[in-house]
């Protein structure tokens, strides 16, 4: 997958991708690192190297605030005498434990990052920062990675953009999102914008002789449990966010930037942590299942520029101009030997710009442009374009400029004629002058959206092309190919297979099994482990999502309170008598939330019965506020009269411990369906499976025993499940555990009927087929 | 939630603006941290003295807004650079000297925000 997502980004002109190194990844148990299979970042490493992309190394520790436990492994969290991120709150605590295990982390992943030559830029921590700012950890975490032979250039990313940490490292870099409240409206709130605005001035108090990089600028926002979901963050940023975030920043000399993020992910297994869901879209140019989306077209657009006009040597020019709602930035390109207008419209309607050089221009609502002024080529001088560029090919005699039509605009050539940009696809005009020629070509915006830059190569018509030359089409294509020396040539792809591939089929369902053997009453968990008196996760080192407590309770007991996370269910002899989902958010924090039930001679109908509790934790605390420690798990389990309890406890489903049998009780359900896929080499697809008619309101998805997947209906923003190619066979087994059945499903009996005949839907959501 | 430490919420106080009114006090804010919203003002302390939202008045950007008036549904914008005036009333609290000052505010992204210091009148 990743050498896919890679090629993508190569393809849409990015040069360097950005890669995270999770500790709690690669160490599952304490002094144990695990670098094989699909944890083996060698291939990812040497994929990027392969495609061509330099790569920003981010071990972390801490790596980011939507993993499970920051990144932490959970075996680290729970000891007494580290303190996470060195921090408490936001209050500094120096823990010298906690960075021996650091400088173990590092031992293991820094080597392995040198094998590579390609590693241009080295995070430390992310998006630090403490009350009184000690600089002793940020400093040991340099001088660690230093020690260990990192020699290319070391950075943090600050959050808070007020020069943070600017003196520890070699460049200082910032995150940048203006669109963090899915509920905001970034276009009515326009002043979102106003740091970036303003961005070179921080980046040149912060540190000086520091090439200004923003090594988060937002490209997308991620989804919560309670959020809106990513269909409404995609269409609220479409592709005009993305636009004025890349080109005001250039307009800002901004010469590094990082797209966050570029492409989507999956939390599949337990990646996540408790805030997020198993799609981490992030509404990314590249989204989760590796589809092209409009904002990759337009960040297309920007790189090819970018590859074309080498914009990285420019100082800001003063501009005398003002207009509402109008921000308009002037550069010197000392490269290029010319001017660069930065001009965007933050009215909601299109508007005419009149500027100082007595040129008029409409701007579309939310749109922004770069417009060159003064700029020489081969066989001509450019005065002003308002017309935008989008690549340019060359060699030392003739260049070829793409323009983008747009009826609106024109580019005006001194000594020539003014040309208006209302064009077809390759319209073309061509100046000479000296034995030097440039000629400029017309795309229109849909077909630059499918044109491709491949070396010294232009590439029409085709929906994506890798960089190994391979050009993927969805239907029947005629391909254009273009280049100085051939000039125009073309191939016609014919798509032989795909018919109505969009049309999703129901899955039969294999086989409907009780599998909640620990609830039964005959159930013999003597080998489970003890524990003491705290029963959280942490404290009986039990990480999974899913853990199991058992107990005997006496028949005189009136009451039992509990405090559990996140989804909690309890049994007695065998009977559910609660099921809970307590996770909840107000005002950002996480509320804990603590249940009575009252008990009765119905329910503890024995001299002894049997306790069970299943707790569900839909990961560890962020960590991003320094709340680690949050417990997890069983949190309280008290009884009216008190008495004490001596839970047992185990981890897992009895499916992932692999000893699983049918069991007598019916809360937990397994359904199987099997399925086959044709693997083509010269097809790329993205499959997904579908609850949209599902009638359960818990699950957890198991692909071939991977766990890829987290259904919880009541929040209602995921009912789509990404089958990542990686983990699917030609003869593949889906199980689901569906822990919660609908409200409507009286009789377990005929919950288990109804389960034989539940609609789950595979489906493709993108074909394409693939031409070398 | 993005945690703001401590030292940077405190950059907002505008240093000397705390001034004794004839029925409470005024104190002087300026977003120097970056654009975004005020959900909601929980409470203002000067020394022992604690003024509830309705005791509290934010004026800013040609507005007044009573503290109660401002909520999640209701945030007020407060961008980068723009200044707003906290007036609190119905209670004396400032003393000559030194004085302590305790401003609990909430923001859509960070939750709650507890802005601590110390001024001189």
């Amino acid at each position: 997958m990743a050498r896919d997502r890679f090629m993508k980004m190569k393809a849409g002109g990015y040069n360097t991708v950005d890669i995270y190194f999770n500790w709690n990844y690669h160490s599952i148990r304490q002094g144990e690192y695990d670098f094989t299979g699909i944890k083996d970042v060698r291939k990812v490493l040497k994929a990027a190297q392969d495609v061509g992309l330099f790569v920003i190394a981010r071990p972390g520790p801490f790596i980011n605030a939507e993993v499970n436990a920051g990144g932490l492994p959970f075996w680290l969290l729970r000891m007494e005498d580290v303190i996470p991120r060195n921090r408490k709150g936001t209050e500094y605590h120096y823990s010298e434990k906690y960075m021996e295990y650091i400088a173990e982390w590092y031992d293991h992943i820094i080597p392995i990052i040198r094998e590579f030559d390609n590693i241009i830029l080295f995070q430390i921590e992310n998006e630090y920062a403490t009350d009184t700012m000690e600089e002793d950890y940020m400093r040991k975490l340099y001088q660690m990675a230093r020690d260990r032979g990192i020699t290319c250039p070391i950075f943090h990313n600050d959050a808070y953009f007020a020069g943070l940490w600017a003196d520890c490292v070699d460049i200082y870099a910032l995150d940048l999102y203006p669109y963090i409240n899915p509920n905001q409206n970034w276009k009515q709130d326009n002043f979102c914008f106003d740091t970036l605005d303003n961005v070179e001035d921080i980046f040149r108090c912060a540190k000086e002789n520091s090439p200004p990089f923003i090594a988060e600028m937002q490209s997308g926002w991620f989804d919560k449990w309670d959020g809106l979901g990513y269909k409404h963050i995609r269409d609220a940023l479409g592709d005009e966010h993305i636009n004025i975030m890349t080109k005001t920043a250039i307009s800002q000399g901004v010469t590094l930037f990082n797209h966050y993020m570029v492409a989507g992910g999956t939390n599949w297994g337990d990646l996540a942590c408790d805030e997020v869901y198993t799609s981490y879209e992030f509404t990314a140019p590249i989204d989760e299942f590796g589809i092209p989306q409009s904002n990759y077209f337009k960040s297309k657009e920007l790189n090819y520029f970018l590859d074309s006009f080498d914009l990285t040597c420019t100082e800001p020019k003063d501009f005398e101009f003002s207009q509402e709602n109008i921000y308009a930035k002037l550069r010197h390109d000392n490269i290029n030997n010319c001017d660069w207008l930065f001009i965007r419209n933050m009215n909601p309607e299109s508007t005419e710009i009149k500027l100082p050089n007595g040129k008029s221009i409409i701007l579309k609502p939310y749109d922004m442009k770069i417009c060159p002024i003064d700029l020489c080529l081969k066989a001509c001088e450019v005065e002003f374009s308002d017309l935008e560029i989008f690549a340019r090919l060359q060699n030392d005699e003739e260049e070829t400029i793409f323009l983008l039509a747009d009826k609106n605009a024109n580019i005006y050539i001194k000594d020539y004629e003014t040309v208006n940009g209302n064009r077809k696809n390759y319209d073309h005009f061509t100046l000479e002058k000296d034995g030097k020629k440039t000629q400029f070509v017309f795309l229109t915006k849909d077909l630059a959206d499918r044109s491709w830059l491949l070396g010294d190569k232009m590439i029409f018509n085709a929906d994506y092309v890798l960089p190994n030359g391979v050009a993927a089409v969805e239907r029947n294509t005629e391909i254009a190919y273009y280049d100085l020396k051939y000039k125009f040539s073309t191939k016609t792809c014919i798509v032989n297979e795909f018919r109505d591939y969009t049309k999703p089929k129901t899955l039969k369902i294999s086989s409907v099994e009780f599998c909640s053997p620990e609830i039964d009453i005959d159930y013999d968990y003597s080998n489970w482990e003890k524990v003491g008196e705290k029963t959280d996760s942490l404290s009986c080192e039990l990480y999974d999502e899913f853990v199991w407590y058992k107990t005997q309770i006496p028949n005189n007991l009136t009451e039992i309170t509990l405090s559990a996370r996140h989804l909690f269910a309890v049994y007695i002899n065998g009977k559910e008598v609660l099921n809970r989902n307590s996770y909840k958010i107000e005002k950002l924090q996480e509320v804990p939330e603590t249940i009575s039930i009252p008990l009765n001679e119905k329910v503890l109908n024995k001299e002894i019965n049997e306790l069970t509790i299943l707790v569900q934790n839909l990961g560890f605390d962020k960590g991003f506020s320094g709340d680690t420690n949050n417990p997890r798990g069983l949190v309280i389990c008290e009884t009216t009269p008190q008495i004490p309890l001596d839970f047992r406890v185990c981890e897992k489903l009895s499916l992932e411990r692999k000893d699983w049998r049918e069991s007598d009780n019916p809360y937990l359900t397994k359904i199987t369906a099997n399925f086959d896929i044709d693997f083509k080499d010269d097809i790329f697809f993205a499959k997904y499976i579908s609850f949209e008619d599902f009638r359960c309101r818990r699950a957890t998805i198991f692909l071939n025993g991977v766990k890829i997947g987290r259904y919880i209906k009541r929040t209602h923003v995921q009912d789509k499940f990404y089958l990542i190619n990686e983990f699917l066979k030609p003869h593949n087994t889906l199980e689901i555990v569906v822990w919660e059945k609908d409200r409507n499903v009286k009789s377990p009996w005929g919950f288990k009927f109804d389960m034989k005949n539940v609609k789950i839907k595979l489906g493709t959501f993108k074909k394409y087929q693939l031409f070398k | 939630m993005v945690v703001v430490p401590e030292f940077l919420i405190k950059r907002i106080y505008q240093k000397g603006s705390l001034k004794k009114t004839d029925d409470g006090a005024c104190v002087t804010l300026k977003n120097v941290l970056g654009p975004g919203f005020i959900s909601g003002f929980n409470y203002v302390k000067i020394n022992d003295v604690v003024y509830e939202p309705s005791e509290v008045k934010f004026v800013t950007n040609g507005q007044e807004l009573l503290g109660t008036e401002v909520s999640e549904a209701n945030p007020v914008a407060f961008r980068l650079g723009q200044s707003g005036t906290l007036i609190m009333t119905g209670k004396l609290s400032v003393n000559d000297g030194l004085n302590k000052i305790v401003i609990e505010a909430m923001n859509p992204e960070a939750g709650k925000v507890v802005l601590s210091v110390e001024d001189t009148v």
